[in-house]
């Protein structure tokens, strides 16, 4: 079954616990230049954005790839880069609107976001659920949950406003 | 090696002692253990008489959020006079409030 | 990895720098962090030297486990000697920078000498700079750090940074990084804004290699899921460190006006519970944040709700803002602490010894030993919440006699104000204790007087006495790493194995200080968290050391002795009031007099006191003078000291 990353900002605690073990999964390396998750943090007023590959349907990073070195996996649904076609020109890091599509330095390679291979460590060790990993034919039956939540509450409240008047 | 990896360490072992759902009385020399009902907003201690006031962190902890100020103060307002009266350190304190 | 980040000399005198490799006979020794800061201070500081003078060293460190994959290996250390205390020197903060030290290569950094006018450090990618600071200068702790960014053009920058209570030379200015983030104690602000120093701004991509990087991801999950089980941690989660002083206000156990009182009543609008309210209207129902790669998140975020201060964003309170603002000075308006949080963190002072300094000050001008002609006209009532806080802008800015005067600590302000005002000084070594109250609890008291940076919580607080836990619960504690079969009591009020515990917790602090991992994940509120026997692993899987659990025990202890040795060295003697392991003679004097019923009407008693001191004295490998023996020098390895190996 295809699974997908979502993320609810609102819960991320900002704590880049994520990047950690994803650099620490894939290269064995602590370091968040090489997570292919990245927090980004309006410090001064608290709010903490976790970046992740979105795994495009229309890929950009597919679709500009001069040597299609960048395939859809059949499994999982995630884009992969096959490294021994890919040419470092870097041409998908600047056509990914999210900037998901990474470069590495040191290894003078792109990178990406694989889903771990179908068990992402940023989830495994996110417990606000901050990133989350669901099914894709599913993935709005909990956000429809809460929102139903918060307008069943707010009916209930009115309700009561409505007694007391 | 130093690090053996089946033995569970002291705090490991000890994991099991966690409870959920439970309070401490705040009373030190007391402490017995209060179960409020689910959801309830205060509860009183049957062995030593302090009450408090409930909070629910999640559903399965509870937490005192404080005393009941006009009950707890009344006791240890007692429990010093008692306390000053065989000492005979009255000079000492002022009055506990 | 982690073992080859550098150490870097930096002289802001000539400009000079130096890096060196940290050997790993060093790291054996000393770990990292804490300890081998304590290490480097013993090594560096000439005897006797001026705590604002060019020659005091200032230490800056992440532990041997920064940026690694462990839990939450955010602390960043800071040392030199105090200008507070004329003592050691130490302070530990959260938040995110002591890791991008790391990424940038360094654990350690020493910087000695004084700039001739204000100046920054800028270190990248193992490549060290001294920079131009003046636009700086003034601005707040937070303005500092985003116009450094701004500067540098690199939002991911972190920098450690003074704010003007740091330049005015406030004996007890901090070291912030982030919104709250604070090397509070022991005025390390002070002695940066004493070197012309405004921040040092860390940013790197460098690689730190895991040794053995499935399994260390393997055991953080178990580690993190051990400590994120706690009941303890599960409330820090959502309520912070306000929590402890709910509860701890509950029984009283909490300083209210000063020390007249131990519990302040009918504090419902500063309550953990109230002011989650507050972060909840003002953000929203995820208002906690957390340090780097910690699942506790026990920092809540919230807007000042009204007041002056309206509308202002910030991070806390914790429990030391509520007693700063709140219980000390007998306020009881939530706007009042978080206005009060929020102005220290701007101007980078340790909100815990402010507000003591200002209830203090309140005690003095109620007994009328300060009157409004030293006050220039102020109102210094407790209670009053407008002078409050204008306290804090003049001690911050040393505006006005009074402002200046508190602004120079406890000891020399009680010399400068003459009277007996001394008396009413909750001090130990010339630093204000924690809002707490120690007279009901003989080992929590034991701690604050002989703990290495004057009077502390941090250091060797055995805060789980208070739990009452079963004798075979304490047992299995304390009789790990090191056999103990001698007396342990779950009665709080006993003073009978209090100092086993105090030199336990003593020697688990220190470690943890050294790894570089927060006291929240150890045992300090919660007995079920890892110590001694779960570190070796976590090293080991990280770094590739092999250590023992007694192996790290024996290093805890090695440093504290190190950090006794430099106490000694620079004139602290055992019952001196000022400068020893003493309490203030209202712990013996004056009885409590609120609280839980077996609370109410304690003193310590001053000969089971001393009695606790000679046995404390004795774990540790003392003499009664607190002085480390011979043997106890050789066992640790000592007597070469200083040995000068960095």
């Amino acid at each position: 079954m295809e699974k997908v990353l979502t993320v609810d900002y609102q819960k991320c605690t900002g704590c880049r616990l994520c990047e950690l073990v994803c650099s620490v999964m894939h290269d064995g390396i602590s370091n968040p230049a090489r997570s292919r998750i990245k927090v980004v943090k309006w410090e001064e007023e608290g709010h903490y954005v976790p970046m992740i590959c979105q795994q495009c349907e229309d890929a950009p990073c597919k679709n500009v790839c001069p040597v299609g070195a960048i395939s859809r996996d059949v499994d999982y649904g995630f884009l992969t880069i096959d490294h021994t076609l890919c040419i470092g020109c870097r041409s998908c890091v600047s056509v990914c609107p999210f900037g998901a599509m990474n470069y590495n330095q040191v290894d003078k390679k792109v990178f990406k976001c694989d889903l771990c291979g179908g068990q992402p460590q940023c989830v495994r060790f996110c417990d606000m659920k901050a990133v989350d990993f669901v099914a894709a034919d599913n993935m709005t039956t909990i956000k429809k949950r809460n929102a139903a939540t918060r307008l069943f509450a707010s009916q209930k409240h009115a309700a009561v406003i409505q007694d007391q008047i | 090696m130093a690090n053996d990896t089946e033995k569970l360490s002291a705090s490991e072992s000890l994991r099991e002692t966690r409870t959920f759902g439970k309070v401490r009385c705040h009373n030190p020399s007391c402490m017995e253990r209060l179960e409020p009902s689910p959801g309830v907003d205060h509860i009183k201690c049957a062995t030593c008489g302090m009450e408090y006031r409930i909070f629910w962190v999640r559903p399965d902890l509870p937490r005192i959020r404080g005393p009941v100020w006009e009950v707890n103060r009344k006791i240890a307002a007692e429990a010093l006079a008692r306390k000053l009266e065989t000492s005979g350190n009255k000079s000492k304190a002022k009055e506990g409030v | 990895m982690a073992l080859d980040r550098k150490i870097a000399y930096i002289d802001l005198s000539t400009g000079k720098i130096e890096t060196r490799p940290i050997p790993i006979e060093v790291r054996k020794k000393f770990l990292g962090g804490r300890g081998l800061d304590a290490y480097l201070l013993y090594n560096h500081a000439p005897q006797g030297c001026d705590p604002l003078g060019p020659d005091n060293p200032l230490m800056i460190s992440g532990g041997i486990l920064t940026a690694t994959c462990a839990s939450a290996t955010a602390r960043t250390h800071i040392m030199a000697k105090s200008p507070l205390t004329g003592l050691l020197g130490s302070a530990n903060m959260g938040g995110f920078f002591a890791p991008e030290m790391a990424w940038a290569g360094f654990h350690h950094l020493v910087i000695k000498g004084k700039a001739k006018s204000p100046v920054y450090i800028w270190i990248h990618n193992g490549r060290i700079e001294i920079r131009d600071a003046a636009y700086l200068w003034g601005k707040s702790t937070t303005e500092t750090q985003w116009a450094i960014r701004e500067e540098l053009g690199d939002e991911d920058i972190k920098s450690a940074v003074i704010g003007q209570a740091g330049e005015k030379l406030v004996r007890y200015a901090n070291v912030m990084t982030g919104i709250k983030n604070a090397a509070g104690r022991t005025g390390m602000g002070a002695v940066m804004g004493s070197k012309n120093l405004k921040a040092v701004a860390v940013r790197g991509t460098m690689d730190i290699r895991i040794a053995h990087p499935v399994d260390a991801l393997e055991h953080n999950k178990h580690f993190i899921d051990g400590i994120t089980g706690a009941k303890v941690n599960k409330t820090q989660g959502a309520l912070g460190t306000p929590f402890i002083w709910g509860a701890t206000n509950s029984w009283g156990g909490l300083r209210n006006r000063n020390f007249q009182y131990n519990q302040m009543e009918y504090a419902d609008d500063i309550e953990p519970e109230r002011l989650d309210e507050i972060a909840t209207e003002t953000i929203g129902p995820h208002h906690m944040t957390g340090c780097f790669g910690c699942q506790v998140h026990c920092r809540a975020q919230y807007k000042i709700p009204s007041g002056p201060y309206a509308g202002k964003y910030d991070e806390g309170p914790e429990y030391t803002s509520q007693g700063a603002f709140g219980a000390e000075p007998d306020c009881r308006k939530a706007e009042t602490v978080l206005a009060g949080n929020h102005l220290v963190n701007q101007y980078g002072v340790d909100n815990l010894e402010i507000g003591s300094m200002i209830a203090w000050a309140m005690e003095l001008f109620e007994l009328g030993i300060i009157t409004t002609k030293e006050t220039d006209g102020l109102d210094l009532r407790f209670g009053n919440d407008e002078a409050l806080l204008e306290m804090v802008h003049r001690i911050c800015l040393r505006k006005g006699w009074l402002g200046d005067v508190l602004a120079e600590g406890g000891i020399p302000a009680s010399e400068k104000i003459g009277k007996n005002s001394f008396d009413y000084l909750i001090q130990v070594k010339g630093m204000n204790n924690l809002h707490s109250d120690e007279r009901g609890t003989p080992g929590l008291a034991l701690n604050i007087a002989t703990a290495s940076r004057g009077s502390d919580h941090l250091r060797s607080r055995p805060a789980i006495d208070l739990y009452h836990l079963p004798e075979k619960v304490m047992r299995k504690i304390y009789s790990s790493p090191v056999p103990y079969d001698g007396p342990l009591s779950s009665e709080h009020t006993d003073y009978e194995g209090k100092p086993w515990q105090v030199f336990w917790h003593q020697n688990c602090y220190m470690a943890v200080d050294c790894l570089g991992i927060c006291k929240y994940h150890t045992v300090f509120l919660g007995a079920t968290l890892p110590n001694f026997e779960d570190w070796p692993k976590v090293i080991y899987y990280n770094t590739g050391l092999e250590f023992t659990p007694v192996e790290l025990w024996e290093i805890a202890e090695r440093c504290n002795n190190l950090e006794r040795l430099f106490n000694l060295r620079e004139g602290l003697t055992r019952n001196d009031l000022k400068k020893g392991d003493m309490l203030n003679h209202r712990y013996f004097d004056e009885p409590t007099r609120r609280g839980a019923p077996d609370v109410v009407g304690r003193t310590i008693d001053r000969q089971k006191f001393n009695k606790m001191v000679d046995e404390f004295y004795s774990h540790c490998g003392w003499d009664k003078k607190g002085v480390p023996t011979s043997e106890t020098m050789q066992r640790l390895g000592l007597n070469q000291e200083p040995s000068h190996l960095l």
